[in-house]
């Protein structure tokens, strides 16, 4: 059976590259003997097939060579240092650029952070947040001006209080710490009435008044007449 | 593998100078050839075969020897040069060459001239070389490296299955529809040419 011209034209490559054998290339051919246009159609690839054929062979520059052969001692040189290890390799490329990249900025680095360790260290003392407890030993129900119509608070045994203050000594908050089952009485009465009695002074640091927390120890008072 | 490329191959592992050396000097040219081609641009190619010949030096001892020494290089240098294209297309197809490229001058393609024949001869030589270059590289990258594995480098259809990793079928289509695009570039420059002759 012939071929038709579709499928020569599938099959005009591999007849030019001398690809088909026995029976096909017998059918290519008998059908190239009948049809002008595949015949053309070859002439055409063939034409190309020679114009690539024909380009000159580009020769390489001298200096690629020499390249080229520099490239292959330094390579051998590092396989010959690493045995052939991948990880030795990986290994000294990375130290290597990280050396280069770390010297440059080695001995300002260590300056800077010298430095700095020095500043910190001079000031690292007035940095502390943490507040004296004034022991402000007063029985602050026995305030000369307390108010008359106030209820005041009735401990049953010591009670600590932490108040925090702001920047100008003023108490915001307070919380018991110790002993809040032995306050007896309307608790929220105690800052209004009696704790902010006692002038609390500002705590300072670095010439700068900052808040901070109080912890005040109350302890009740027996008078026997 | 042949016992050339085995032997060849030991002493690359083994560090020995020659085997570099040999190496280098059986595929520098070939190879040079080949990515010149695809690229269509020396100092490229030589960016390229420079790479291809580094990884080759760093991968010896990866090499599975499935394939031969050939074909395993020409498989790197075939990606080596597509990377490079892509990279290119990404990064500097804007950029303009501050030298001229005149591919007519001699050293940018060095033809060797062929002293048997007339100048009218030459000059038609070298207009032809010239457009059927230019014709290269205006077909689909994927397609040129078909065509120059196998009318330039002259591999046959099997080994460039191999190297580029695809059937045979797949090599068979690439090398039809190469040739036919650098058919149909060079009819529509060789009529281009014609109206302006006449």
């Amino acid at each position: 059976m012939g071929m038709t011209c579709w499928s020569v034209k599938r099959r005009i490559n591999e007849y030019v590259d001398g690809r088909l054998r026995g029976s096909e290339l017998s059918r290519f051919e008998a059908h190239l003997s009948e049809c002008g246009e595949c015949e053309l159609r070859i002439d055409e690839v063939r034409s190309v097939r020679s114009s690539l054929r024909s380009l000159p062979a580009t020769e390489m520059p001298a200096d690629l060579r020499v390249r080229l052969r520099v490239r292959a001692s330094q390579e051998r040189v590092v396989l010959l240092e690493t045995n052939g290890s991948r990880f030795l390799r990986f290994w000294n490329a990375w130290k290597f650029r990280l050396n280069e990249m770390m010297r440059p900025i080695t001995i300002p680095a260590t300056g800077g952070f010298i430095s700095s360790i020095a500043l910190f260290g001079a000031f690292a003392l007035t940095f502390s947040t943490s507040t004296r407890v004034v022991a402000y030993d007063v029985p602050v129900v026995y305030a000369a001006n307390m108010s008359a119509n106030l209820v005041p608070i009735e401990l049953q045994s010591s009670a600590v209080v932490t108040f925090s203050t702001d920047g100008s000594g003023r108490i915001t908050d307070y919380a018991y710490s110790e002993g809040s089952k032995s306050v007896v009485g309307q608790t929220s009465r105690l800052q209004s009435n009696n704790i902010s009695l006692p002038c609390i002074p500002n705590v300072m640091a670095i010439a700068q008044p900052i808040s901070g927390d109080v912890r005040i120890t109350f302890t009740p008072l027996v008078f026997r007449p | 593998m042949s016992e050339e490329d085995a032997r060849i191959l030991r002493g690359l592992r083994a560090g020995f100078e020659e085997s570099y050396e040999e190496l280098i000097a059986r595929f520098e040219q070939p190879v040079y050839g080949m990515v010149y081609r695809l690229l269509g641009n020396q100092p490229d190619a030589c960016d390229v075969v420079q790479e291809v010949f580094l990884k080759v030096f760093r991968s010896v001892h990866a090499f599975r020897e499935q394939s031969s020494l050939r074909t395993w290089i020409y498989r790197i240098a075939v990606n080596e040069a597509h990377n490079h294209r892509r990279w290119f297309v990404r990064h500097c197809r804007l950029e303009v060459s501050l030298e001229q490229e005149d591919p007519d001058q001699p050293g940018t393609l060095q033809c060797a001239a062929d002293p048997g024949r007339s100048p009218f001869e030459q000059a038609m030589d070298s207009e032809t070389r010239v457009l059927v270059e230019r014709a290269l590289t205006r077909i689909n990258p994927v397609f040129r490296t078909a065509v120059v594995l196998r009318d330039i480098q002259n591999l046959s259809y099997e080994e460039i299955a191999d190297i580029l990793q695809v059937s045979l079928g797949t090599v068979k289509s690439r090398i039809l529809r190469g040739r036919d695009a650098l058919r149909r570039e060079l009819t529509e420059r060789a009529e281009g040419l014609a109206e302006v002759m006449a």
